[in-house]
């Protein structure tokens, strides 16, 4: 096999050209990703703020304690993460059967598959400004219009109990069907064979669902959960156009609160600490989700 | 016999309960729609009917108010400019990461992929200092440069596992017996087998960066820079009494997407189950 030719060139290496091709794309994710993240944690133990901008000082963990007795930005941890996990679960709960009935021969299943993923291609700033005005108490608001029209009493989904489950009704609503789409691609991945066997076994629609189905879609449940996750915990856009945190700090999330402290206030090193301890939330949140996953996948073996 | 009949009602039963569901699903998308030309008069009396004149000036005003070709324009380059830079340095080094077996390459790869966990997000602040300090605030640059970082792991993951799975050593062999250089093989060979996983990247990236909110907000301050987003936001913003004038703004605020999606629709759906990795 290896003649004199094939010497030069060996499979599996580009040589001296590896560093050339790895190059462009290693800079920019150095520059503007991981430069970014060091700066954040050094910032995070200094005084750097806008008033003191150039002389910073090692001010140890006390940036990480403001934060930490800061009601905002508890408040803003708290919601972020009822949000991730409410989005998160019904993203899995809806989006599962949805994409189970999908998956069956309806004649019409390519278009329905694609009005519920629509809302998913739209940018979620607009989708926060056009369910205001469905959401609205006044009077142009489309449902409590029309609970008004049929004699029914209005409800108010901006309260501050209310806000932030209104906020999620619209992500659930803009993001069932993105979870729908992942699902399915993992259901066409199992062989019909199966089903076949259980069929001549004579197992039911939902034995099949719960003992074929649900154990294969493990993959897919994991890209779904730890994207929900993650995305939920860095919902801003939809935040910003709905109740801009409002009312009071009922909807404040991440990075709401972050954009505020960090930027706008001036105040670098607290956004930096902050930002630190969203990371530390993510980390934790993504890996209970790994160990729940772990365990599910261990139980159907 | 009698199975086959039922199961038969089953699905009937079934189709038309989601073909509802549907219905009740594209009610917003529709609300938006008719709403763009009625008055708002019209509008609370009867909201969802449809509209009972075609009036297209609320469209014309929101039109010159976003002033839409440059917003659109601006939109278009950066969306362009960071998914061409992401298709070229990704599959570059999605290629080498694919044909390396030494210990650094895969240390690389590792690399890239913490890049999935890490939301950018926690480092607006660190962030905003780099723009700065290269002088690149308020250029469409600094967006771009940002989002293509972001969006890298990513594609660098999806380019290395179909070079690895799909592309074959031989045919590489047989074109460096024929005395192709390494980039030239790489431009006239490989790239072009990459179409599949192109497609899914360049979907992706696409999406992302044409409704990316947060990075033009905190790099692109003057109006004659910012995007499509930012001009809905501001406009929407001053509030007033004549609501629906509002929504001709959303709705050419999704109506690039809209109608990609509509020809394309096939093709988004394919490419967002390929591109979907788990973090």
């Amino acid at each position: 096999m290896p003649t004199k030719t094939k010497k030069k060139y060996v499979p599996g290496s580009l040589g001296k050209y590896f560093a050339m091709f790895v190059a462009p794309a290693l800079i920019v994710y150095l520059v503007f990703s991981i430069v970014p993240f060091l700066f954040t944690i050094y910032y995070s133990f200094t005084d750097y703020t806008d008033m003191n901008p150039i002389n910073l000082h090692f001010t140890g963990i006390d940036n990480y304690i403001k934060v930490l007795n800061s009601p905002l930005m508890r408040t803003a941890i708290k919601n972020s993460l009822i949000y991730a996990v409410v989005l998160t679960g019904a993203q899995v709960v809806l989006g599962l059967p949805l994409a189970v009935i999908l998956n069956m021969k309806l004649r019409t299943r390519n278009l329905l598959r694609a009005t519920f993923f629509f809302p998913a291609v739209f940018s979620s700033l607009i989708i926060g400004y056009l369910w205001n005005f469905i959401l609205s108490s006044s009077n142009y608001g489309l449902i409590n219009n029309l609970l008004a029209k049929v004699g029914l009493p209005t409800f108010n989904f901006f309260t501050s109990q209310n806000a932030l489950y209104s906020v999620l009704l619209t992500q659930i609503w803009q993001w069932t069907g993105w979870a729908m789409v992942i699902f399915l691609a993992n259901l066409q991945s199992i062989s019909g064979d199966l089903y076949e066997a259980a069929e001549i076994d004579g197992a039911s629609g939902f034995t099949r669902f719960f003992r074929i189905t649900l154990p294969l879609m493990c993959p897919s449940v994991k890209i779904v959960a730890v994207t929900g996750l993650i995305g939920g915990m860095k919902a801003f856009d939809v935040i910003y156009s709905m109740t801009s945190g409002g009312p009071g700090d009922a909807t404040q999330t991440v990075m709401m609160v972050m954009m505020r402290k960090g930027i706008s206030d001036g105040f670098y090193n607290q956004g930096a600490a902050f930002g630190v301890c969203f990371f530390v939330v993510v980390m934790i949140l993504s890996a209970i989700m790994n160990t729940i996953m772990q365990k599910w996948s261990d139980s159907i073996q | 016999m009698n199975t086959r009949k039922f199961e038969r009602r089953g699905l009937i039963i079934t189709e038309t309960l989601m073909v509802l569901l549907a219905v009740l699903w594209a009610v917003p998308i529709y609300y938006l729609i008719v709403t763009t030309l009625k008055s708002p008069a019209e509008a609370t009396a009867s909201p969802l009917a449809l509209p009972s004149t075609i009036n297209l000036q609320n469209y014309i005003d929101a039109w010159q108010k976003m002033e839409f070709p440059r917003a659109f324009a601006n939109t278009l380059f950066i969306t362009a400019m960071s998914v061409f830079l992401i298709v070229l340095f990704g599959s570059m080094a999605g290629y080498a990461l694919a044909r390396t077996s030494s210990k650094l390459g895969g240390r690389l790869f590792l690399f890239f992929l913490a890049g999935l966990v890490v939301p950018f997000q926690m480092n607006i602040v660190s962030l905003y200092k780099i723009v700065k300090a290269l002088h690149l605030m308020n250029s469409p640059f600094a967006v771009i440069l940002v989002d293509v970082a972001v969006n890298m792991p990513q594609a660098v993951f999806l380019f290395r596992e179909f070079v690895h799975s799909t592309v074959p050593v031989e045919l590489e062999e047989a074109a460096e017996i024929d005395g192709c250089g390494t980039i030239q093989k790489f431009f006239t060979i490989v790239f072009p087998l990459l179409k599949p996983v192109m497609a899914t990247v360049i979907i992706i990236v696409t999406l992302n960066v044409w409704n990316e909110f947060m990075t033009p907000l905190l790099f692109l301050q003057s109006r004659a820079n910012d995007v499509i987003l930012q001009e809905v936001s501001r406009n929407i913003g001053q509030f007033s009494t004549d609501w629906t004038a509002m929504f001709p703004m959303m709705m050419l605020g999704v109506a690039p997407l809209m109608i990609f999606y509509l020809f394309m629709q096939k093709y988004i759906i394919a490419g967002v189950a390929a591109g979907a990795v788990k973090g």
